[in-house]
């Protein structure tokens, strides 16, 4: 899994590639979770590039976003290709994690 | 005729891979959907990761033998260890209607091979479990 960090004014955007599994998925909780302790508070993941993800990733996803919603941030997904999405569906997260079709709307949504 | 391949791995995590290295071979090697290599590369992540974390009361290595077969209209896999026996029937199931601030961050694995598979079957002999997970295409 790579993942590459950029920020347009206040909003963290993560770009994932590859796997979100239990071998990567303490890399993303390192990186995504400091951020918020350091008291960054708008994030987009976007999820154009990442193939796969296990109970492992949702688990880093739902940390996060718990402790965002604690300090009134957001937390929003982008370009969720369908084998993902179905992961999303079948474990209640859609109705927890906003999603847009492409990184712009995602921008709008939270600027 | 069924179409079968068998893996051996060790109770490592990095071995997880290999494992769905070569699902995916399979996969190719008889034109499975993407979709069908998808949910046996969760269902496997989540049931090996289970048993090499937290299936071993000693330190020492363990072989994991996986069998897969192509039947008639599905794939069907077999997990052979001789961990702790669980049987992923009796695992809580979680609540997932319940808003973000309730929610247990963990244990929907168990939950997401049960609903991506059309079948999952255990039976513990002899000190070994044997899991057979099942899907449709």
């Amino acid at each position: 899994m790579i993942i590459k960090t950029d920020k347009i004014d206040h909003i963290n955007i993560f770009s994932i590639q590859g796997r979100l599994d239990s071998n990567s998925s303490g890399d993303l909780e390192r990186q995504l979770i400091s951020l918020i302790d350091q008291g960054e508070t708008h994030f987009i993941l976007d999820f154009s590039a990442l193939e796969y993800i296990s109970s492992a990733g949702l688990r880093v996803l739902l940390q996060a976003a718990k402790k965002l919603n604690a300090i009134h941030g957001k937390m929003t997904l982008c370009s969720v290709r369908s084998e993902v999405k179905q992961v999303f569906d079948i474990a209640g997260l859609t109705s927890i994690f906003s999603m847009f079709n492409d990184p712009n709307s995602a921008v709008k949504a939270l600027m | 005729m069924d179409i079968k391949t068998k893996i051996s791995i060790i109770n490592q995590i990095p071995e997880i891979e290999k494992v769905c290295d070569s699902v995916s071979a399979f996969g190719e090697e008889n034109g499975l959907s993407t979709k069908i290599i998808f949910a046996f590369h969760l269902a496997l992540d989540e049931i090996l990761t289970n048993i090499i974390s937290y299936g071993y009361r000693d330190k020492d290595e363990h072989v994991i033998d996986i069998n897969l077969s192509l039947q008639a209209g599905a794939l069907a896999l077999e997990i052979l260890d001789d961990s702790v026996p669980f049987d992923p029937s009796e695992a809580p199931v979680p609540d997932i209607n319940q808003p973000l601030e309730e929610r247990k961050i963990g244990g929907l694995g168990i939950y997401l091979v049960k609903n991506l598979m059309d079948e999952v079957e255990y039976k513990s002999k002899d000190g070994i479990n044997r899991l057979t997970l099942k899907k449709k295409f």
